[in-house]
């Protein structure tokens, strides 16, 4: 497993995939499908994204409350990517072909910073699991998965329902 | 007893805080016992006629503030105190620290909440000389405490001034709703504003707009909520509470689905369930079938917040734009 992002393409040839993921059974779906569906096309290549938003700094009574809460955040990011590889090596993925990055920032929209990773990696799909929110929920906070289908430009958006 | 924290040029001995409350209070109205206070960390000890100084300036504290303006369910806001500057002789609203984590629950929806008081002093800040806003400024205590010290607000409660004039639904549309609403489109612009200034209300509340009196305008209050995470909208839940608030503004209070049963059965009977308010199910947000003289452009807006909505504003500027032109098709109106 590399540690970061899955690098430069090896070939012309070769295709890279962001998946971002989080806690949610949802998310452990769309590894799955990732998992089944692209483990022998030999030239895919997977970065698991995992994007922990940090409350804004008044949440925090100081800076080392903020620091353990990242802490803490960052460690059981680490196990979640950690078991959503063990399915896709499992699966029969080659631990080179899969990368992880967590990224515990204070961000307005997760879709957004999805969306950013995808141009700036130049990944071809993003793949994602939709939480299947309520319409009360959506219409207060929005959705993640819509954000993302409706600003997606130059790749395709696989939604694992 | 000498204040820790206070201005060294000041003179904040105990005599010259006594000086100073009898020449606000009167020589016979000097409290016999107070303590002066200049670091609130435990604003439970903060009492009555006690002395608090913040910066160069000492206030003499009464009573703590409830609900209706500033709070939780009548109950008393220790940490929100009346006060009396005791150089201006001003009366203030000082809002001590205290850092509560909260689980809010919107109909179903459950979500993280905190008080913030650097947020409230960081938009008190910004939105100086704005009267669309209440007004105040900050002071770190000696205990490095964000106190914020509010002008107090003489007036009314918006929504209680609505109530008084909506007894009667149709004289209230043909007498009142034009100006009601362009009182609350300012108000939405006063929010829209915020958030292009890369803030948000928090806690858009109908209880949270005052109408000031002796200015002759409403305002927004009470802006320390904050919750931990926004989704993909920041505007989202001020526009909630923008949509609801409109919603009891156009029908003159709160028409709910048990005061129609009481009074209007035949009403109930063409209402659909995607009539209801989104969040709020016993509520109706398409007013029109209640009143069919709303306007079809008011009535556009309302269903964007119904059970029904197919869409939602995602900014307030839409909402804004809705608005205005909505207001254009009510009758003018007494005013």
């Amino acid at each position: 497993m590399n540690e970061h992002a899955a690098g430069a393409p090896a070939s012309k040839q070769e295709r890279r995939l962001l998946l971002a993921v989080d806690g949610s059974e949802n998310a452990q779906r769309a590894v799955a499908y990732v998992a089944d569906f692209f483990a022998s096309l030999p030239a895919v290549r997977a970065t698991l994204l995992t994007i922990v938003p940090i409350p804004a700094g008044d949440y925090f009574a100081n800076d080392t409350e903020r620091a353990t809460w990242v802490g803490e955040r960052q460690e059981e990011a680490r196990q979640m990517l950690a078991t959503h590889v063990r399915i896709l090596t499992g699966a029969g993925w080659p631990p080179e072909r899969v990368a992880t990055q967590i990224e515990v920032l204070e961000v307005r929209s997760i879709a957004d910073r999805i969306l950013e990773e995808q141009q700036r990696g130049g990944f071809c799909t993003v793949v994602i699991g939709r939480r299947g929110i309520s319409r009360q929920e959506e219409f207060i906070f929005g959705s993640t998965s819509n954000r993302i289908l409706h600003m997606a430009k130059d790749c395709a958006v696989l939604v694992v329902e | 007893m000498t204040a820790t924290g206070a201005n060294p040029e000041a003179d904040l001995s105990r005599p010259a805080v006594v000086e100073r409350l009898a020449r606000v209070l009167g020589p016979h109205r000097v409290p016999g016992r107070f303590k002066i206070v200049a670091d609130t960390s435990d604003f439970f000890r903060v009492d009555y006629h006690d002395v608090v100084i913040l910066g160069q300036t000492p206030y003499l504290i009464s009573t703590c503030e409830r609900e209706g303006r500033f709070g939780l369910d009548d109950e008393p806001k220790h940490w929100v105190r009346r006060a009396t500057d005791l150089d201006s002789g001003a009366t203030v609203i000082l809002k001590m620290v205290f850092l509560e984590r909260f689980q809010a629950r919107v109909g179903g929806i459950v979500f993280d909440c905190y008080r913030s008081p650097k947020k409230e002093a960081r938009i008190l800040d910004l939105v100086r000389g704005d009267l669309r806003f209440m007004q105040g400024r900050w002071v770190a205590d000696a205990g490095g405490n964000v106190v914020r010290i509010l002008d107090y607000i003489r007036g009314v409660r918006f929504d209680d001034w609505v109530l008084e004039r909506a007894a009667d639904h149709q004289r209230y549309f043909q007498s009142h709703l034009r100006e009601v609403l362009v009182i609350f489109l300012e108000l939405a612009r006063a929010i829209a504003w915020l958030h292009e200034h890369g803030e948000k209300h928090g806690d858009i509340r109908r209880d949270h707009i005052l109408l000031d009196r002796e200015r002759g305008l409403c305002r927004w209050i009470d802006f320390d909520f904050d919750y931990v995470h926004h989704g993909e909208s920041m505007a989202g839940y001020d526009l909630f509470g923008l949509g609801s608030i409109l919603i009891f503004l156009v029908g003159g209070g709160d028409v709910t689905l048990d005061s129609l049963a009481a009074t209007r059965p035949a009403v109930v009977d063409r209402l659909r369930p995607e009539d209801g308010h989104i969040i709020f199910k016993n509520r109706v947000a398409s007013l029109r079938k209640v009143y069919p003289y709303l306007p079809g452009s008011l009535d556009f807006i309302l269903r964007h917040f119904s059970q029904g909505a197919e869409i939602f504003y995602d900014h307030a500027d839409q909402f804004l734009a809705d608005l205005g032109a909505a207001i254009a098709d009510l009758p003018a109106g007494d005013a």
